[in-house]
């Protein structure tokens, strides 16, 4: 199918995302907001529990808390407020996905709030579109792609953008 | 836990090379000294036994050209000159590079082509010097066969000459001596073998690398290129180089002036960097076991319980003290590196400088001073650039040719001070308000106090120099210099006499990791107050505090002290404890008093820094993990009480 | 051209960690679950890479790479094997077995990538 294979090339010549040879990328897939997201595999570090979390006043809002994970202070992102999704209720399945992320340079460990982990997924480059100019209530640079998945339509969020914002605010 | 001996070798190669870079700089001033032309070739010697015993053979082979041209000058044949000393002092630094296996074959050839010319030039002339071949020849040349079944079982000989020919410039042949005849021969066998001759850097290490899944049924021969074979057949038996360094060291101090206070029959032993930092990590994490101990046992009216926990506190806290000590290093480390940059400087700008140091002994956490290198040498190179005459200038202003740069570090206090000082012409005002107007930083014609107009240069932007150096890839400039000082939780100050020099102050406190601190809280959550910063705690009784709803100070011995509500700066939207307190904490002549619901107590705090999302967030300087596990953040006085004073001050004025 | 790696290891999440760091390096992975596994999927086709664990239920690497070694079509075909520690007993007889090579466990991803492009080349 042509059409496919052009996505999956110009998907696989976009840089932010790792496509392997094939087209491929391992990731975890998880939900938050009622949306199904998705995380490059090799970025996460650990799956934990809700853990009791300590407010940083005049922090972002976006990454307001900080736990202690193993004796480091990690903060804790709410990814909800970066695609204005309502706040809810956390459950028995909440988790907080902890990552490695470069962030200025360093390499950062950061927790990401979750409602529900699903699974370690396979996604193709050629089942992925760009997410679309208009139309979408999402900030469009936040999001690096949309990938069918399953039945799904699954965000590829693009973490790096969406800590940009958080950090460039303050001087 | 086996040592692994290249490991060590390259430690003790570092401290070699920092000797012969001592020495060779000593002897440029010296250049007669004959006990210092020793203590350099004897570094070398050594340098060139070990290397060759450890495998690093191209160090061995490039240090004993070096090693040949200095002997020249410790039998008399030739006397040392400035620019042989500049010539081998170059090739220390490539030595170093080799130690890491990192060293361009090229630049290794031209810097003994250099020697070769200064050794000549030493002489005035006359017969070419022995010393320094040329281009000399590295390599190997190398012969292998493969087992008969090698490549049936997968290894396949094109790979591991393709490997081969990255080592290096490669010529490869092929031997077919041992072919069966074409009837007999099995195609899967492998019946040939392989001359190939490597030029370049090539290690011993490196070729058995290519072969090691092969090493044991194969025949491998190596022997090295041409005429550097000394390095590679350096006799073992020439000095075990383990008796050689330590005599070395201790027999290279006195010789070698002015470097590190070296204190005879110290007994020292080594110990990795990681496992000090595992050790301090421990340590840190037994601090919160026991304050959650002592916590519990002040809950119990167990009294052989409470006697055993105040033993282990005191335990505890000898144990971090000692922790603390472990870790100090004297500054002579830092200092030394520096003579070489001023050296460097003093060539590159043309002018004549001279490098004084005091209180080398002086010690400070070796984190501290790693982080001090790089704003250490962005001041001093400023000093040397901008605040230095040149030697004519200098004349002409009354000043001796040679200008002075003075590095000094003492401890007072919790702190160490270090203070840099020039003699130069001093921060130049008008440049400073004109590029502080052209940056929007002050209105043209703006009053402001000199000190603030000094401040000005920690901008973030601000330079009047028109170059910007690149110090290891980091951008530069007096801000950065100030954020790392501050992240160091220190301080940076300037003062400058037109005409006269400036002096540049870094306050550093002691300690990084663990400091005493006061657990407080309020609303909901807890905060911990450095200790050494609190100077009182006071009740706020609820009159006072509705009393002072409009303004915030509150006289505390006739004096008016502004403070501040945490409880509204960090919006808790709690309702007050009937029995606030106010801990007045000070920075230098400033204070404020910060209100809290509760003082809960001493609290032993183990520094944790936030990530780069929370460390600009104002009131913070990091955070640590109380004895439940929970987190609590460690508040940033200096940054509460500078937001206070505007207050003050405008209060002052309205009243 | 992808080169194509048959990993053999009973261990799931090894599998997993050995197929993310390979096909981030550009190589196609197909999985086998243990020696008898192996060698099915081995036999009748030509893999560049077999990468396998010795210690496995159900015929273990050894005999694996033996049978495999009995195949004129997998002739050539190097085989590595990941050995618990630098036990020279074990390579000694993973080697007569005819494997080609080995790589020490726990080992970084990058380490089996040198590893692969050592034997596959670059």
């Amino acid at each position: 199918m042509p059409q496919a294979k052009q996505r999956a090339e110009a998907a696989m010549a976009a840089t932010d995302t790792s496509w392997n040879a094939r087209g491929e990328l391992e990731v975890l897939t998880f939900d938050i907001g009622g949306e199904t997201l998705a995380l490059e595999a090799t970025m996460v570090r650990e799956i934990l529990d809700l853990l009791p979390e300590t407010l940083v006043p005049g922090a972002p809002a976006l990454v307001r808390h900080v736990v202690n994970f193993r004796g480091r202070i990690v903060p804790v992102a709410d990814l909800r407020l970066a695609f204005a999704m309502e706040a809810g209720e956390t459950t028995a399945d909440s988790r907080i996905v902890v990552i490695e992320l470069p962030i200025d340079g360093e390499p950062t460990l950061i927790g990401l709030r979750t409602d529900h982990v699903r699974e370690v997924a396979t996604l193709n480059a050629g089942a992925s579109e760009e997410a679309p100019a208009v139309g979408m209530r999402w900030q469009r640079d936040y999001v690096r792609r949309l990938v069918r998945w399953r039945d799904d339509l699954i965000i590829l969020p693009d973490l790096t953008a969406i800590f940009a914002a958080v950090l460039s605010p303050r001087s | 836990m086996t040592e692994d001996p290249t490991a060590t070798f390259r430690v003790e190669a570092g401290e070699l090379l920092d000797q012969v870079e001592q020495g060779l700089l000593d002897l440029g001033h010296r250049l007669g000294d004959m006990a210092l032309v020793n203590a350099v070739f004897r570094g070398l010697h050594t340098l060139k036994g070990s290397g060759a015993m450890f495998g690093f053979d191209a160090l061995a082979a490039f240090t004993h050209h070096c090693e040949s041209a200095f002997d020249r000058v410790r039998k008399g044949e030739v006397p040392a000159t400035a620019e042989l000393v500049s010539v081998i002092l170059s090739a220390r630094d490539h030595m170093a590079a080799l130690v890491d296996g990192a060293a361009p074959q090229a630049e290794g050839d031209a810097i003994l082509a250099r020697l070769a010319a200064a050794v000549e030039a030493a002489r005035g002339g006359g017969a070419p010097a022995e010393a320094a071949p040329v281009g000399a020849q590295q390599g190997v040349r190398l012969f292998f066969r493969l087992p008969a079944d090698a490549m049936a079982n997968g290894t396949n000989p094109l790979m591991l000459l393709d490997e081969l020919r990255e080592l290096g410039e490669a010529e490869v042949r092929v031997r077919t001596d041992t072919l069966p005849p074409l009837g007999a021969l099995v195609p899967n066998e492998c019946h040939l073998g392989w001359d190939v001759t490597l030029r370049g850097d090539i290690t011993r290490e490196a070729i058995e690398d290519v072969f090691i899944f092969v090493m044991d049924d194969m025949t491998l021969e190596i022997a090295p290129l041409g005429d550097a074979a000394p390095a590679g057949v350096v006799p073992v038996a020439e000095t075990p180089p383990a008796t050689t360094i330590a005599a070395v060291a201790p027999v290279a101090a006195p010789a070698i002036v002015a470097s590190a206070a070296v204190s005879p029959a110290v007994e020292n032993v080594r110990v990795p960097a990681d496992r000090l930092d595992a050790l301090m990590d421990r340590v840190g994490e037994l601090v919160i076991a026991q304050s959650r101990l002592s916590q519990l046992a002040n809950n119990r009216h167990d009294l052989l319980l409470r006697s055993v926990t105040e033993d282990i506190e005191r335990l505890s806290g000898e144990l971090r003290d000692t922790m603390m000590v472990l870790r100090m290093v004297p500054v002579s480390s830092l200092f030394g590196r520096f003579r070489r940059l001023i050296h460097d400087l003093a060539r590159d700008t043309g002018k004549a400088i001279e490098l004084q140091t005091s209180g080398e002994t002086t010690e400070v956490d070796k984190t501290v001073i790693e982080r001090l290198f790089d704003p250490l040498v962005h001041i001093i190179r400023n000093s040397c650039d901008h605040g230095l005459e040149s030697p004519a200038d200098r004349i002409a202003a009354g000043k001796s040719e040679t200008g002075l740069v003075r590095l000094s570090a003492h401890q007072a206090g919790g702190e160490v001070l270090i203070t840099i000082v020039d003699d130069g012409r001093g921060i130049d005002r008008e440049r400073v308000r004109a590029k502080g107007e052209a940056n929007g930083l002050i209105e043209p014609g703006q009053q402001i106090a000199d000190d603030e107009l000094l401040g000005l240069i920690f901008h973030p932007g601000f330079s009047t120099a028109a170059q910007v150096t690149n110090l290891s890839g980091r951008g530069v400039g007096m801000d950065v210099v100030k954020r790392t000082i501050e992240s160091l939780r220190g301080a940076i100050n300037v003062a400058s006499e037109p005409g006269k020099g400036s002096t540049i102050t870094l306050r550093i406190p002691l300690t990084l990791a663990i400091i005493e601190g006061l657990l407080v809280r309020v609303g909901e959550s807890r905060y911990v107050i450095p200790l050494s910063a609190v100077e009182e705690c006071l009740e706020l009784s609820l009159e006072d505090d509705l009393r002072s709803r409009g303004h915030s100070l509150i006289t505390l011995r006739d004096r008016l002290v502004p403070f501040v509500r945490l409880r509204d700066l960090f919006s808790t939207g709690t309702r007050p404890d009937p029995h606030q307190k106010i801990v007045v904490v000070a920075t230098g002549r400033e204070r404020v008093g910060l209100v809290v619901d509760q003082i809960i107590g001493n609290h032993q705090t183990v520094i944790k820094s936030l990530s780069a999302f929370h460390r600009g967030v104002g009131s913070f300087s990091g955070a640590t993990i109380l004895g439940d596990g929970n987190v609590a953040l460690i508040l940033d006085v200096a940054q509460l009480v500078a937001m206070a004073q505007p207050r003050e001050e405008t209060l002052r004025a309205a009243s | 051209m992808t080169a194509s790696i048959l990993t053999v290891d009973d261990s799931a999440s090894l599998r997993m960690a050995i197929r993310i760091a390979l096909t981030g390096a550009g190589y196609a992975v197909t999985e086998a679950v243990d020696g008898a596994d192996g060698l099915a999927k081995a036999t009748g086709t030509r893999f560049d890479l077999i990468v396998t664990d010795l210690n496995m239920p159900n015929m273990d690497g050894l005999s694996m790479i033996r049978a495999l070694r009995q195949q004129p079509a997998q002739a050539g075909v190097p085989i590595i094997f990941l050995s618990t520690e630098s036990d020279a007993e074990m390579k000694a007889q993973a080697k007569a077995a005819g494997a080609t090579g080995w790589l020490v466990k726990p080992f970084q991803p990058d380490q089996l990538i040198r590893v692969a492009q050592k034997v596959l080349g670059k």
